[in-house]
């Protein structure tokens, strides 16, 4: 009887305390791992802002252009801010599945192993986007200062669409290097391109040949060579 | 030994000739239609002003496909057909050769400046290859402060319409006075006399390689000379018709190459300018006389559309550049009506300052920068066109006057702003 009583109720319980207390010491682990790694991610965004105000890396980036947009979209108080905070998510997040990997579950394991698969491509999306921005506004701002130059009436038309085509180049490229819907979005993209194209094709050779015509010269010929040949020798 | 910036065939030349007194240099490229005038302006000016002095003229070319260097050898230079009075002592000497480095006017000048050097010249000359209106008169002016006044830099002043020279008159002639204290009216004239001394100074600056070598060599001269201390003279020389201008040639493109060259020596000269106040006349040599002028057509209403334009598209550029209360100013003044189109002089002024403050802190990539203030000078042009429409030449140069004055008057706010940081 004893031994019945040892078996089927002291062993399970004996067997449930000591999986409890294993649970417990993993996810003591999990919050000081965590813990640790908020503290950890505030030093660090502190001392990579400094270290980056300490650089002019907000000049740097006043110059490409970041600085502005930063500003404009409230993202931060500045460049060298953004990228502390940048530093610290990701010190926090590594903290967060270091953590989860403290509980030594197959769940958690597995998610931290798909995670670490996942990064390189992650971060070459954000690279991939970055620099698509940068290159988009900074191509834009020639377009639109040449347009206005020559007098072109659509300037900031023309500097929308250039802005447009590149960004779009970048977020195509970004969401194919993290693998989402990659035939979808390169169909998506191919249609769209293919179409706006055709419809052009259309308007200047069909029906609205005229219409394309006069929009055409209205919107985007430069004043007559006459008239903006000024005979001033400026220098 | 080989020299770094001459080319052997040009070394055996310039070792032959030995020493000389006077260096007129030519830097040319494609100009085959005017450069033969300008030699033989050269030529003449030195027979009948300096007879006895040892001289040589020199075309320093960039590579011509015209045959300008054919031109320049070939250049039928008898006296006996000037009806000169003096007879020379000395010939002149011609030397004709390709330069070495980045391709533009500054390299051309350098390879002059080393040729002077060489033959320890005592003054040397440079002077525009495509010039109409050059006469022999001008290398007395140019060489004569020099020789006999012992002044360092004799800068070009010429007779010019009241709409010829813009750039010239709304930034680079007050920004430059306002800056180094000195008022040379044409400080990117084309045309000037140096002394060896200034020579052998600017021959040893480490720029050659650099933007001064493409383009903006005349206002880097000029800065120089008066940056460093060296005695500036203005000589009169009365009109200057040039060959008919490149066609393709770009407004924005030329804003930029000159208005930069400007503010990169602001930044260079900093310890000069921030310590220069007010500003005092340099000497005017020569007979101020009056000329003929080709009228100017100029197009108003494009002008003002073209400024309106700018304010409108280019705003958020504008936006990092110049201030709130600025801004509004433009709006207000791209709202008028275009009888009524005024520019005024203390918004100018601050617009010019702010981009000069903008692109010394790099507050946008400097191309983007300079471009984008070509709507905004021609606003100044039309603004300037409008109340000078029926002024005369001596009204002219009073309202230009008014305009420097308002330059200096605004510059201690420019120092206090240069050395601050931007956050």
């Amino acid at each position: 009887m004893s031994e019945f009583w040892q078996r089927t109720v002291v062993q399970p319980l004996q067997d449930l305390g000591q999986q409890a207390v294993a649970s417990l010491s993993s996810l003591l682990g999990m919050v000081i791992l965590i813990l640790l790694g908020l503290a950890i991610g505030w030093l660090a965004k502190i001392a990579v802002y400094r270290a980056l105000r300490a650089l002019r890396f907000d000049q740097l980036c006043d110059r490409l252009g970041v600085g502005f947009e930063v500003e404009r979209l409230g993202l931060a108080r500045s460049s060298s801010y953004l990228a502390g905070q940048f530093v610290q998510g990701i010190i926090v997040i590594t903290a967060l599945l270091a953590g989860l990997n403290a509980m030594r579950t197959q769940w958690t394991q597995n998610l931290v192993e798909r995670f670490f698969l996942f990064l390189p491509h992650l971060l070459a999306a954000v690279v991939i986007l970055v620099v698509g921005a940068l290159v988009s506004r900074f191509l834009g701002r020639s377009v639109l200062i040449a347009a206005v130059n020559k007098g072109v009436p659509s300037a900031r038309l023309l500097a929308g669409v250039t802005r447009f085509f590149v960004m779009t180049l970048a977020v195509v490229a970004s969401l194919d290097e993290v693998g989402i819907s990659r035939t979808t979005i390169i169909v998506t993209f191919a249609i769209m391109f293919g179409g706006l194209v055709t419809a052009l094709a259309i308007a200047f050779g069909l029906g609205a040949r005229d219409l394309a015509r006069d929009l055409l010269q209205t919107q985007f010929k430069p004043p007559a060579k006459a008239e903006s040949d000024d005979p001033i020798h400026h220098l | 030994m080989a020299d770094e910036i001459l080319q052997v065939r040009a070394q055996e030349q310039v070792t032959a000739l030995g020493t000389t007194d006077i260096v007129v240099g030519i830097p040319s490229y494609n100009n085959a239609r005017t450069i033969g005038h300008v030699v033989r302006a050269a030529h003449a000016g030195l027979i009948k002003y300096f007879p006895t002095w040892r001289a040589v003229i020199i075309n320093s070319d960039g590579g011509s496909t015209d045959g300008t260097r054919e031109v320049v050898e070939q250049a039928n230079l008898d006296s006996q057909e000037l009806l000169m009075v003096n007879h020379r002592q000395q010939p002149v000497q011609r030397l004709t050769t390709p330069y070495h480095g980045v391709p533009g006017k500054g390299s051309a000048f350098r390879t002059i400046f080393r040729i002077a050097e060489l033959l320890h010249s005592r003054a040397c000359v440079v002077v525009d290859a495509d010039l109409r209106s050059i006469t022999p008169d001008w290398f007395e002016l140019l060489v004569w402060p020099v020789l006999e006044r012992e002044f360092d830099y004799v800068a070009p002043y010429y007779k010019r319409h009241k709409y010829d020279g813009t750039i010239t008159n709304s930034i680079v002639y007050p920004l430059t006075r306002s800056l180094y204290g000195w008022r040379v009216r044409q400080p990117i004239g084309g045309d000037f006399g140096l002394s060896g001394r200034l020579v052998r100074h600017l021959l040893g600056q480490d720029v050659w390689a650099t933007d001064v070598a493409r383009y903006g060599i005349d206002i880097w001269m000029t800065t120089n000379a008066l940056a460093g201390g060296f005695k500036v003279c203005q000589a009169y020389l009365g009109a200057k018709i040039h060959d008919a201008k490149d066609p393709g040639a770009d407004l924005s493109a030329m804003l930029m190459q000159v208005v930069g060259s400007v503010f990169d020596l602001m930044g260079t000269h900093y310890a000069v300018w921030s310590n220069a106040s007010n500003s005092e006349s340099a000497p005017l040599f020569g007979f101020p006389f009056e000329v003929g002028l080709e009228p100017v057509a100029i197009n108003l209403a494009r002008m003002i559309g073209a400024f309106a334009q700018g304010c409108r598209d280019l705003r958020p550029i504008y936006a990092q550049v110049l201030s709130e209360a600025t801004l509004e100013e433009l709006d207000r003044t791209a709202a008028l009506a275009p009888d009524q189109f005024i520019l005024p002089d203390e918004t100018w002024v601050t617009i010019v300052y702010d981009f000069a403050l903008a692109h010394h802190r790099r507050v946008l990539n400097r191309e983007h920068l300079l471009k984008s203030l070509t709507p905004l000078y021609l606003g100044w042009v039309a603004s300037f066109a409008r109340q000078t429409e029926t002024e005369n030449a001596a009204q002219v140069e009073e309202r230009i006057e008014k305009l420097c004055l308002t330059y200096e008057q605004l510059k201690p706010s420019l120092i206090s702003h240069w050395g601050a940081e931007k956050r």
